[in-house]
This record gives C-alpha cells, sequence and structure tokens, in this order.
C-alpha cells in the first residue's frame, strides 16, 4: 500500500509533461543562397541552409542540393532564427487563477489553447516560440509552459516544447497588491507584504518537506505511529523552486522590489531567476547581470501605471552594456507580431549592434527560458525553426516571407488565406468584428470578486 | 424533498389533482398510469424489436409485477393479464437518459462566514461536494420527467447540481408510477465538470485541474490512513473528510467518474486527467472532436454525445450583399455545423457504442434531432442502440433495460409504426410496469381540440355559442352550437369546409329552421387566441362575429 502511494505520486510527477507526448512532425528543406544572420557566427552571405528531419543539418556556401528536399531560393533575402517571445499569453484559455496570492501549483500546460488565430498571426511575424506564462495577479502565479508555434495541430500537447525546462510566474508590486490586499483584504497589501507572501510560502515548503521526510523514514516500520501527511502541490512546486527545477519568471517594475527578489533569491539559494518587464531595471543593472539569468523588457512601454512611470526607452541597452541577459518580450498577441520592430528601437535608443538588437528576440530569450542549446541561433544541430525576411529585419521595411519550425513551413506569405482559422463555430453566421479587441494580457481573468473596485481604475494591461 | 422518504402528503395530493383535472380530459387514454386493474399485462400480436437490428413478427409480451416474463409466438397469456392489442404496433425498449438533471433543485449551500478567505474556502463553498448525494434533491414529482417519459423515456441518470467541479453522485431513477420509490441506484458515479462558483480558490481551469490533482492524491493518502487506523487503534483517529472519502470508490476503480464537457480541449483535459490518475471515465455532453475519437477508444472511455445540436446557421443570414470573404466563412460555418450532425455517425463508425443526452435540448426538438442525426450517418439501429442498450451498459444496468427479453424490466415503447417513419407517434410508454397510454381514440377528445366561445351580432341582438375544432389526419373537423332560431334552446352543428392556418380561420355550417336550411359562412383573422371576422348568412346577410380560445377543452360527452 505504501509502495502504492509512492508509486501514485511518481506516476503523478512524471506524467505531467509526458502523457501527451506526442510524435512531433519535423520537416526538411534546403534554404539556398540566403543572408544567414546566424545570431552567434555572424551574417554568412549567400550560404545554404539544409534542414533534415527537423535539425539544422548542414550550412556553407554552394552546397550540393540534395534530392528530393524542397528547396527555397532565398537569394537577396535574410533568414534569422525564429523569434522567441519570453512572455507572451497567446494560446492560452485561462492566464490568471488569481483565487490565492500563491497558486504555484496551476499549470499552462493545462489550458493550451491551439486553436488560438494569435499562434498563426505569431508565425507571420516570425514568431517561433513563445512562452505562455500565468498572469501577474498573483506573488507566486502558476507554472509556465514554453510554446513552438506548430500551428495546425488540435493537440494542445503538440505545441508543447519538450525539452524546455519549467517555469514559474511571480509577480511583485501594484498588481498582487491590489488583487488580493485591496481587493480581498488579504496578505499581500504592500510590496513588503508580496515580500513576505514570497518567503512564507518557501517556509512552509520546507516544513512541508520535513514532514513527508518524517513520515517516509517511519511508514515502513513495524509500530509506526505516524500517519500520512497531506499531499500539497503548492507546496510540492515550491520546493522544486528551491531545488532549482523551475526557473522564475517574475513580473516586476521597481528597482527596490527587483533587488529585494534578488535578495529573497540569494537567503533560499536560487540562481534561476528572469526578470520580466523591469522598467527600472537600469538601475540595477549590475546585480541583474552579477544574479539573475536576465531581464526581459519592453521597448518602450511606460506610464500605463503608476509603479512605471520611471521608465525609458534606453533600459534594454543599459542593460545589455552592463552584462544582463536581456530579452525583449511583447507580453500581447499584436506586438508579438513584429518583435523585430521592438528589437531595432534598441538602436535608435541606445546604439545597440545589428547582433545585439537581434539577441534580444533569438539566443538571449533562449537562454532565458533554458532552450538555448536546441534554439535561439542558425547552427548545425539545432532546430529549425527559422525565418527568411526580404529585408534586413532591423529595417521598417522587412516583412516576414515564410516561417518553419522543425523544419516544417507553417507561414508562406505567398499562400496566406484570408481565413486561416482552424476551428469554426457551427452555429455562427459571421463572427463579429471588433474595432477594439480586448488584448490578452497579464491581468486576464482577474474577475471583478479580485479587484474589489471598478475596472475604470484597472484598465492597464501588464 | 428527499424521494426516499417517499412524500406521501405530495404525492398524494397530486394524484388527486391529476384525477381531478387530468382525468376526465383524455377518456380513454391513462397518460398516468392511475387506473392500473392488476400489474399482468400481455401485448399481443405485436410487431417487437427487443433489440436494435431485430425486427420480430406476431410477438406477445407478458410482463408482471414490472417484470417480462414471456416473451414470444407461443407463450401461455394468463387469463388475469390484461391484453394490449398490439397488432400494427411497434415494440421498443424504453429510452434511458443520461446526465439528466430535471427535477433536480441545487442544494443550499453554507454561507460564507465573517472575513472570510476566498482562497480557502470550505470544499462545498467552492464547488467541491463529491458527498452530495443527488437523490436528496431530486423532485420525484416533476413535470419534465413526466413530459420526457411521454417522449419513450423510462430511465434517467439524475444528475446533481452544483456550481462547481464536483457536484455530487448520480443517481438512477425509473420514470414510473408516481407514489412509488422509482430510484434504481444510488451512488452511480462521481459527477465532475469543468466549472467553478466564481470569486473563490478555484476560479478557472487551472485551479480545478490542480485541485483534482491534490484530491485524488489526498484521498489515496486518506485510504491509507483508513486502513492504517481499522488495523491499528494505537495511532491518531482519522478526521473524517466527507470530500476524500467521497472519492475513494473512483480511486479503487468501483465508481466512474462521469465528466461534462463543453468543447473538444475539455475531452483533453479529461483523458489527461484519466492518464495521470487511472479512473474509469464517462464523458458527457460530447458535441465535437472527431479526431479525438480513435483515442477514446483506445483508452476505452465512455461516450455520451449530447442531443442538443446547434442550430442551423443558414437560418440565420443577414440580408444584403456579400462578399466572396462573407460566402467562404459561410461556407465553413456550414461544414462544421455538418460535421456537429455527423459526429454521431463517425461514433458508431468507430465502433464507440455511446449513449445520448438530453441535457440542455429542448423537449420539442428531440425527435427532430435523432433525425437528424440519422440523416448524417448515424443509423437507425445506432440511433435506437444510444438510446437504449448503450445507455445501459454505461450505467451498467443492462442485465435489467435497455433490451427486451425475459426477466428485464419492463420498460417499453409502443409505437404505431417504426421508430423513424414519419407520423408514427408513440401510443404507450411502459415504466417499471406502469402502462401510460398516449393514445387518442377515434370518437374522444383529441389532443389537437380546441374550443373557441363565440358572440355574433345579428340583426336579432347577440348571439353566442362554442366552436370545437379538431384535427386528425391533416383534415379540420368540428361543432358549432348556437341558440335555435326557434327558441328551442341550444343546438349543434357540424363544421365543414374548415380551413385554418396561423393568421386565418374560415368555416361553414348549416342551421335548420324547421324545414328550410340556412347557409352559414365564418371567415376572419386569428391573432393569437383570439378571432375576429364575420359570419355570412347566406341570402341575409353578414355580421361580425368575435371569438376567444379557451384554456382547456371541456370534456367529451362521446
Amino acid at each position: 500500500m505504501v509502495r502504492k502511494i509512492l508509486v501514485s505520486i511518481i506516476i503523478l510527477t512524471l506524467f505531467i509533461g509526458a502523457s501527451q507526448a506526442q510524435e512531433i512532425e519535423k520537416g526538411d528543406v534546403f534554404i539556398q543562397n540566403a543572408n544567414v544572420i546566424t545570431i552567434t557566427d555572424g551574417v554568412k552571405e549567400n550560404t545554404d541552409v539544409w534542414v533534415k528531419d527537423g535539425i539544422i543539418h548542414q550550412i556553407g556556401n554552394q552546397l550540393q542540393v540534395p534530392r528530393d528536399v524542397p528547396v527555397i531560393d532565398a537569394s537577396g533575402k535574410f533568414l534569422m532564427p525564429g523569434i522567441i517571445d519570453a512572455h507572451s499569453h497567446v494560446a492560452l484559455g485561462a492566464i490568471n487563477e488569481a483565487s490565492s496570492p500563491i497558486t504555484a501549483e496551476v499549470k499552462m500546460e493545462d489550458v493550451i489553447d491551439p486553436f488560438d488565430i494569435g499562434i498563426y498571426r505569431a508565425l507571420a511575424g516570425g514568431t517561433t516560440i513563445s512562452h505562455a506564462m500565468h498572469g501577474s495577479a498573483n506573488a507566486i502565479g502558476g507554472q509556465n509552459i514554453t510554446l513552438k508555434h506548430r500551428y495546425g495541430t488540435f493537440n494542445p500537447g503538440e505545441l508543447v516544447m519538450e525539452e524546455a525546462p519549467r517555469t514559474i510566474k511571480f509577480a511583485l508590486g501594484e498588481n498582487p497588491t491590489r488583487v488580493h490586499g485591496r481587493g480581498k483584504n488579504l496578505q499581500p497589501r504592500s510590496r513588503m507584504g508580496v515580500e513576505a507572501v514570497i518567503r512564507n510560502g518557501f517556509e512552509e515548503a520546507l516544513q512541508y518537506k520535513e514532514t513527508w521526510e518524517a513520515w517516509n523514514k517511519v511508514k515502513d516500520q513495524k509500530n509506526n505511529r505516524q500517519v500520512p501527511p497531506t499531499f500539497n502541490s503548492r507546496l510540492e512546486t515550491l520546493l522544486d523552486i528551491l531545488d532549482g527545477e523551475i526557473i522564475i519568471h517574475c513580473h516586476s517594475y521597481r528597482a527596490d522590489e527587483i533587488y529585494m527578489l534578488i535578495q529573497v533569491c540569494q537567503d533560499y539559494g536560487i540562481d534561476k531567476i528572469v526578470f520580466s518587464h523591469v522598467n527600472e531595471g537600469f538601475k540595477v543593472a549590475p546585480e541583474l547581470a552579477k544574479y539573475t539569468m536576465g531581464a526581459s523588457v519592453f521597448s518602450d512601454w511606460w506610464a500605463y501605471k503608476f509603479e512605471v512611470y520611471y521608465s525609458t526607452a534606453y533600459n534594454a541597452a543599459i542593460l545589455t552594456k552592463n552584462g544582463v541577459i536581456t530579452s525583449i518580450n511583447s507580453d500581447s498577441a499584436e506586438l508579438i507580431r513584429h518583435l523585430y520592430h521592438e528589437a531595432a528601437k534598441t538602436q535608435r535608443y541606445g546604439g545597440l549592434s545589428d547582433e545585439e538588437a537581434l539577441a534580444l528576440i533569438t539566443i538571449n530569450p533562449a537562454r532565458q527560458l533554458g532552450i538555448d542549446q536546441w534554439v535561439g541561433s542558425i547552427e548545425e544541430g539545432k532546430q529549425a525553426d527559422l525565418v527568411l525576411f526580404d529585408k534586413h529585419p532591423l529595417s521598417i521595411y522587412a516583412i516576414p516571407q515564410m516561417t518553419w519550425v522543425d523544419g516544417i513551413k507553417y507561414f508562406d506569405r505567398e499562400e496566406d488565406k484570408t481565413d486561416q482559422r482552424l476551428k469554426v463555430d457551427p452555429e455562427e453566421t459571421l463572427e463579429p468584428m471588433f474595432l477594439h479587441a480586448d488584448h490578452i494580457n497579464c491581468m486576464s481573468d482577474v474577475d471583478f470578486y479580485f479587484t474589489g473596485f471598478g475596472r475604470n481604475l484597472f484598465e492597464h494591461n501588464h | 424533498m428527499n424521494f426516499k422518504d417517499l412524500l406521501i402528503p405530495i404525492s398524494v395530493s397530486c394524484l388527486f389533482l391529476f384525477i381531478l383535472v387530468t382525468q376526465p380530459l383524455f377518456g380513454q387514454s391513462d397518460r398516468n398510469g392511475e387506473r392500473r386493474l392488476g400489474s399482468s399485462y400481455v401485448i399481443t400480436n405485436t410487431t417487437l424489436i427487443p433489440s436494435p437490428g431485430e425486427i420480430l413478427q406476431n410477438q406477445h409480451i407478458l410482463f408482471e409485477e414490472g417484470i417480462i416474463t414471456a416473451v414470444g409466438k407461443d407463450i401461455p397469456l394468463p387469463a388475469e393479464a390484461q391484453e394490449i392489442n398490439g397488432d400494427s404496433l411497434f415494440v421498443y425498449a424504453g429510452f434511458i437518459d443520461m446526465a439528466n438533471k430535471t427535477g433536480v433543485v441545487e442544494p443550499t449551500l453554507p454561507e460564507k462566514p465573517e472575513g472570510f478567505d476566498p482562497s480557502k474556502p470550505m470544499p462545498e463553498i467552492a464547488g467541491i461536494h463529491p458527498h452530495f448525494n443527488v437523490t436528496e434533491y431530486y423532485q420525484q414529482s416533476n413535470p419534465h420527467d413526466k413530459a420526457w417519459r411521454k417522449l419513450g423515456f423510462t430511465l434517467a441518470q439524475k444528475l446533481p447540481l452544483g456550481k462547481g467541479m464536483l457536484p455530487g453522485t448520480s443517481a438512477l431513477v425509473i420514470y414510473g408510477q408516481e407514489g412509488k420509490n422509482n430510484l434504481i441506484a444510488e451512488h452511480q458515479s462521481i459527477y465532475f465538470k469543468f466549472s467553478t462558483v466564481g470569486g473563490v480558490y478555484p476560479n478557472t481551469n487551472l485551479g480545478v485541474m490542480a485541485t483534482w490533482r491534490d484530491l485524488i492524491q489526498n484521498a489515496r493518502l486518506y485510504k491509507k490512513h483508513q486502513e492504517m487506523y481499522a488495523a491499528n487503534r494505537n495511532i491518531s483517529r482519522l478526521e473524517k473528510k466527507p470530500v476524500l472519502e467521497a472519492l475513494i470508490p473512483v480511486i479503487n476503480g468501483d465508481m466512474p467518474v462521469l465528466l461534462e464537457i463543453s468543447d473538444e480541449l475539455d475531452i483533453r483535459r479529461a483523458l489527461k486527467m484519466k492518464d495521470e490518475n487511472q479512473f474509469r471515465l464517462i464523458l458527457t455532453g460530447i458535441n465535437e472532436g472527431d479526431k479525438l475519437i480513435p483515442l477514446l477508444k483506445e483508452k476505452e472511455v465512455g461516450a455520451v454525445l449530447t442531443l442538443n445540436l446547434p442550430e442551423d446557421p443558414s437560418s440565420e443570414i443577414p440580408s444584403g450583399e456579400k462578399s466572396e470573404d462573407f460566402e467562404n466563412r459561410m461556407d465553413r460555418t456550414r461544414e462544421a455545423y455538418k460535421q456537429s450532425l455527423a459526429l454521431a455517425g463517425k461514433y458508431e463508425v468507430a465502433g464507440i457504442p455511446f449513449a445520448l443526452t438530453t441535457k440542455h435540448l429542448p423537449r420539442g426538438d428531440f425527435f427532430k434531432n435523432l433525425q437528424l442525426m440519422v440523416e448524417n450517418g448515424l443509423s437507425k439501429e445506432g440511433a435506437l442502440a444510444a438510446l437504449t442498450v448503450n445507455a445501459a451498459k454505461l450505467l451498467g444496468i443492462d442485465d435489467r433495460t435497455g433490451t427486451i427479453s425475459e426477466g428485464k424490466m419492463a420498460n417499453l415503447l409502443i409505437m404505431t409504426d417504426t421508430l423513424f417513419t414519419e407520423g408514427a407517434t408513440i401510443q404507450m410508454v411502459v415504466s417499471d410496469g406502469y402502462v401510460f397510454d398516449y393514445s387518442e381514440k377515434p370518437g374522444k377528445v383529441s389532443k389537437g381540440e380546441t374550443t373557441w366561445e363565440y358572440e355574433a351580432e345579428t340583426q336579432g341582438g347577440k348571439s353566442t355559442g362554442t366552436w370545437k375544432i379538431n384535427q386528425s389526419e391533416g383534415k379540420w373537423t368540428g361543432t358549432i352550437t348556437y341558440e335555435d332560431p326557434q327558441g328551442q334552446g341550444m343546438k349543434t352543428s357540424s363544421i365543414e369546409d374548415a380551413v385554418i392556418t396561423e393568421e386565418k380561420m374560415q368555416f361553414s355550417f348549416t342551421v335548420s329552421v324547421g324545414s328550410d336550411k340556412l347557409d352559414v359562412e365564418v371567415s376572419g383573422n386569428l391573432s393569437g387566441r383570439k378571432f375576429t371576422g364575420d359570419m355570412k348568412i347566406i341570402g341575409y346577410g353578414t355580421f361580425p362575429v368575435k371569438a376567444v380560445k379557451k384554456d382547456k377543452p371541456e370534456k367529451s360527452n362521446g
């Protein structure tokens, strides 16, 4: 019996993620004569890239064209690695489980929506991977999921990038204090409260660990008088963070709270943390460089609420120059379609080189998601997530022409149809058209119950 | 509310009411199965469809005390058995409804305490009450079940109500005689749905999935503690946790989870739940997701499709000039609609013995939607199986009902023709051995009869009387009463040449005055329950006439 329980708990942990494991479709393609922006090894002119079984097989000049492989004439065009968005909410059926200040147990993997047209639109903007995140309502939110944009599948599991490590959402500042503190009169009500919630969570997890260790020690002994403890996947997840199995991606704005969480992580021996938004990151750039896996920022979004007034479009450049692994994210189903524009802004504001600017949307987010050994640059042996632009992607005139994931072409501007929906409502005569669509964002699914006051005070996005 | 305790006063008063109100209206028909002279019946010389695809002629079916005791051509027919002449009738097994909620009321949940913390609600407030038993909330005497019985349903799986993810356990009830305890089985499955109470944890599918995982793990630990305590009193006692206790039969594989879904992503979630924590799974409310059919078959998941089909999108196309994009989108919508209708047929082809649920289905759409499934790929046998034997198997009662053979419950549907023949009507429904007669005898007041009270302004002053109008076999017939012009009280004439549409009504009749005959024509407009028009007495003149439709037809003297 005891074994049964253990086994079932092990099965529980094993099955998560593995249960919907599928045979992912992989493709072959030969892209000829492109300007290949490798990101990690400069720009290679008039170069061929041969993709075999979803993997970049060979990069070189005048390679022999393999048989039975589709050839793409990329003369004069620019091939770069698929864009990676380290902070997105595309393809999710729910964003916030805003009902508790800590919801580490919930998994975005459970609510993937493969029918979201946003996936296709992201592909049309060259984005091949997005980090589908829990929202920012809770101090410790849910477990995120890294998605590959394999648009066309009906199986949510097939969008999951199986190789990607686990990540979790944390959130500091106004959002969690508003939702729980002002909305429900719970902790956290202030920035101090946010820190306390996180520290208490870790402490509780450590006590939980002790309880289980004590139980596991005696449960098989004769004359054991202890009774089984309660299982708690919330605390199990917090323990996994403490064990370094999960990368924290923390919604944050102000320098003080960023530094606070760095200290909390130091206290608990956590080194896998990425800060998201980080509008005041430029103030603590050396600390971010030294203690974290970097910062994922907006190019130029700020002033949508009090805590984001002190901001600058130079943020990404300052962070980069200070050695922080920096990425630019979308946090928006619209912005995800032109992250290359967002990256280009760092050349105007901060004068980053082409390579530095493009790293912000490729290899750097890959490093922050723990997937840089598979994606984020064009290298032999890496997964063939690629995008072909007609002009240099940092040009304002550049338009993505084709996008591949695992060597399969999921977007081709030539073949783009008016209606790219995967699924159609059988009762719908014509989908209503909205001039203004509500963007899915960090605070989606945060009900009135959890805000405590009118939405007019609540119309910011991040 | 607890029908296990048989609320005698309510039942008796209802019975009384029905005798008062209903009985006189329907002549020999016995819609409520009350006038039972004995419990032994025989349906003679009938066409029997004992199970889908089988058809037997000239059969006798004997049932006694609610059990079918003999079926065949040459069976002894006891003298005391009342005969139902089955000649020209067709006998099917009574229908079984899955995941039905009619007659069930929502439980009253505890008040939120002062200083309530929505992140840690007590389970009941969070909609987590798998220990609730639907029988505590089921009102056996409700008009819906009777109306469904009239459509052929004899047995239903009743679902508990609740806004959250685990409303309770389902039960099986027979739509039998009122006043009897008609419970067949309780704690029959755990009902799960992807929904939340709102405002507390869990609030979205994210929290629902996580909560389920923890509940299952903790039910296992609770069971472990239970076993330890049973073997050894020297440990701390088991604090009773009704929620976990209710889930033990699920982890033991003794009780299925009836999981309601609303789209194919819900099905994916349900399959994930099953993969993570093996349990018996029956999905209900299936409305889409043909791609998942092989997976459901492989994983041996029970399937209950919804009869609540989408509305035809072609019926609501806006007027005006359409662009090519519009037409293309419309085509895709129509294709999706067709796909919805074809889903049942695909399940059949795949060899999944699915059942059907009427949940959310307007009663009037039942046969129409069944027919749509048949027109779009489901075989007639498949449709019948879904409503009978497949449901019985999913519910684990196929040894008792779902087909017609000796030893089965006397749950029968008796029709004037085969199930999908146009114009076929339900003659009788036998449920638990009680006969509910829905037949319309000729000469008796029919279901379609309407009674009108009219008032005409003639030269001789006001003239009043009634019209009774019937429709039988597509023809309108009826009678009119009027004051005898010769002062001999009220007279009656038959209505001729009646034409009635939604907006207009006209007919003629003849009045005898001595040896003369007056021909009278009535015509005018209908608006709701009101008629306004003219009465033309040929040769005499035209007079205005008004009439109002009465609620109930009067008792017929015939």
